[in-house]
């Protein structure tokens, strides 16, 4: 009861003060960069992070969160009208959506898509409120042999979800983000640790410009890397056909919802997982499977549901255990950090307010979304007639100046632009990105839980194993990683097919 | 069975990883132990880097193996297709873009003041990426165009982050 009226009065004072314009303005932009193929949710909240640096922390953190959830939901624009996905989180959109379009229902896809991303949001949104107090409560209870776990799961874990076809991929991308952590002094003897007699190594490699780096500067290369898109004129037929047809698939909607909800809670797993495991799931439930990738609306929707539930899912680790969902939920849990919030299983106790705040900011952003997304459908076309060669020098200037303006220094302009390099070199390798940056999160509270732990069972590595948290957490990791394994994947896929074989027989 | 040109890459990778790692090992290895310190054992500081670096070395040796067997280290590097490859467009526009990255960063953005440094960076890679994907210079319309824009971009982020956000910029 004491979390809805947190949750009542935040919302009142956002809509009955200025911060209402906030809202409008950065859901907008969000939509914007979202719809821009190039610019991610990423790089928007990172870039829009550096830009809020000086704003009181309740306003910094509600422009980040409509700019994260208004670019997820923008980047279906154009999968569904170019078929290139805005953001990686809308590459099962254009499945369904760009044959949608082409068949003369743009108008119908974009209602689909919009009404799905609210469902997702929505669910992903009341998810927040109830786990995240709960999560909290539980983790109070974490020490450093569960923290340890805790960070080696989500960094296996997401190396293996963001790299399905070449596991071994996604995790030496979570091995050398914790490398990257290693960098600078670390934090029980503050000895510095490969900086090679450097002030600025010593202090660390900052998450920011990193991620500017990787998923802004590293973007322009491989934007400017592949030909040009043809931008199109589609014509646009009525949105309201499309609300209908999302209303009719409740359930796939629900189910999308809870599964988004859930990938964006795993660490570092976020949106694309989320509207792939949706689109997965929707169509193994479909009576209509053979429509799917040729137009299907539950395909769409399901995509589209999945993808924005993961946001707020991706938010619930981030404030109760300091640990990300996502690639952006990753830059806003270092935005709340530099705002002097700290996210992690005291929050409840030291923030109690803020939990339910960052609920109310969701909600505010969903209906921003909702409703900025289907008025301005036909305006927001404008924005895909923006050539590449004029609009990413622009997003360079804003990485340099981004970078430079977090610390005023020409350290992390330098940081930007080598992991620029490194991240578009390691992309075309299909190395994943996230969970490098996973990594580079993680990678400090490894080292010291690792060590805490040792030094309170004097080398023992017994408690690692058998307290009953730790035992669960490392039990689930090995089981999931073994199990999504492609061999054994195949192996479970044909002995399946096997007994359905016999079973089926006379 | 021809290796794809993703078994050629992981083959160097893997090499790549496979030092790194082992390099890791080593300087981790290296690490004060703070013996003189007394401090306990278990929280040395290449503890956790040293762990990290036999890992990245271990997933660099098991893909090297498995780049191996599938044939990668036949990397079949002919002058015939490095020539090839040097005269792709897609290369081309990496370097172009990569250089005049570059050139913005570490030098007009830390030495000339900013309202001048940005619209000439702003100009110059519009039209020269015009260009490239034209095959031709382009329309006068399109020079105007990139002209307003890289003017426009300067001062409006220039304000923006010195007046508004008071970030004291290096060039001025």
């Amino acid at each position: 009861m004491d979390g809805l009226l947190s949750f009542l009065s935040a919302l009142g004072g956002i809509v009955t003060s200025i911060a209402i314009v906030d809202v409008i303005w950065a859901t907008l932009l969000g939509i914007i960069v979202g719809m821009m193929p190039g610019l991610t949710a990423t790089l928007g909240v990172a870039l829009m992070t550096t830009l809020t640096f000086n704003m009181e922390s309740d306003r910094a953190i509600l422009i980040l969160i409509c700019m994260y959830i208004g670019a997820i939901y923008g980047g279906s624009r154009s999968a569904i009208l170019l078929n290139i996905p805005g953001t990686p989180a809308n590459a099962a959109t254009s499945l369904d959506g760009f044959p949608l379009a082409r068949a003369g229902k743009a108008g119908s896809a974009m209602a689909i898509a919009t009404t799905g991303s609210v469902i997702g949001s929505i669910i992903g949104m009341i998810a927040l409120a109830v786990v995240a107090p709960m999560l909290a409560e539980f983790a109070l209870s974490f020490g450093a042999f569960e923290f340890f776990w805790l960070a080696v799961f989500g960094v296996l874990v997401a190396g293996q979800l963001t790299a399905l076809d070449d596991p071994i991929k996604g995790w030496i991308a979570g091995f050398l983000g914790l490398f990257v952590a290693m960098i600078g002094q670390e934090g029980i003897h503050a000895i510095p640790r490969f900086s090679y007699g450097s002030t600025d190594i010593a202090g660390g490699i900052g998450l920011l410009p990193a991620m500017v780096g990787a998923f802004g500067f590293a973007e322009i290369l491989t934007v400017m890397r592949h030909e040009a898109y043809q931008v199109v004129r589609s014509k646009v037929d009525s949105v309201f056909g499309g609300i209908r047809d999302a209303v009719k698939y409740k359930v796939t909607a629900a189910r999308s919802g809870l599964i988004g909800t859930f990938m964006g809670l795993v660490p570092g797993v976020g949106e694309d997982m989320g509207a792939w495991a949706s689109y997965a799931a929707a169509r193994q439930s479909s009576k209509r499977k053979d429509e799917f990738g040729k137009g299907s609306v539950e395909g769409l929707l399901a995509a589209e549901t999945g993808n924005n539930a993961a946001v707020p899912g991706a938010l619930i680790p981030v404030l109760t255990l300091a640990v990300p969902g996502s690639a952006p939920a990753a830059v806003l849990l270092a935005a709340m950090v530099i705002h002097g919030i700290r996210p992690g299983p005291l929050i409840m106790i030291e923030f109690p307010d803020f939990v339910f705040s960052v609920v109310a900011m969701v909600f505010a952003a969903t209906i921003a979304m909702g409703v900025l997304g289907l008025l301005l459908t036909r305006p927001l076309l404008l924005v895909l007639q923006v050539s590449r060669e004029r609009l990413m020098p622009i997003i360079f200037v804003l990485c340099t100046v981004g970078a430079f303006a977090i610390a005023s220094r020409m350290f992390d302009v330098w940081i930007m632009i080598v992991f620029g390099v490194l991240g578009f070199i390691l992309r075309e390798l299909k190395y994943p990105m996230a969970p490098l940056i996973l990594g580079i999160v993680l990678g400090d509270i490894l080292d010291k839980s690792l060590r805490r732990g040792l030094v309170l069972s004097d080398g023992d590595l017994t408690p690692f194993f058998t307290r009953p948290i730790s035992l669960v957490l490392w039990l689930s990791a090995l089981l999931f990683i073994v199990l999504t394994m492609p061999s054994i994947r195949r192996g479970i896929m044909r002995l399946m097919r096997r007994r359905r074989g016999t079973g089926g027989g006379p | 069975m021809k290796p794809s040109r993703m078994d050629k890459l992981d083959f160097v990778s893997a090499i790549v990883l496979l030092v790194f790692g082992i390099g890791v090992l080593v300087e981790s290895l290296r690490m004060p132990r703070l013996e003189d310190l007394d401090i306990n054992p278990y929280t040395v500081p290449g503890l956790v880097p040293g762990l990290l670096g036999v890992a990245i070395a271990a997933c660099g040796l098991a893909m090297l193996i498995r780049s191996i067997v599938r044939g990668g280290w036949r990397l079949g590097l002919t002058g015939q297709a490095a020539g090839g490859w040097l005269a792709s467009a897609a290369l081309r526009r990496s370097l172009v873009t990569l250089v005049l990255t570059l050139v913005y960063a570490g030098v007009l953005f830390p030495l000339v003041p900013f309202v001048i440094a940005t619209p000439i960076f702003v100009f110059v890679f519009t039209v020269t990426a015009e260009w490239m994907a034209l095959g031709r210079r382009p329309p006068a319309l399109s020079l105007v165009i990139a002209l307003v824009i890289a003017v426009v971009a300067g001062v409006v982020i220039g304000y923006v982050f010195q007046n508004l956000f008071f970030v004291r910029l290096p060039g001025g």
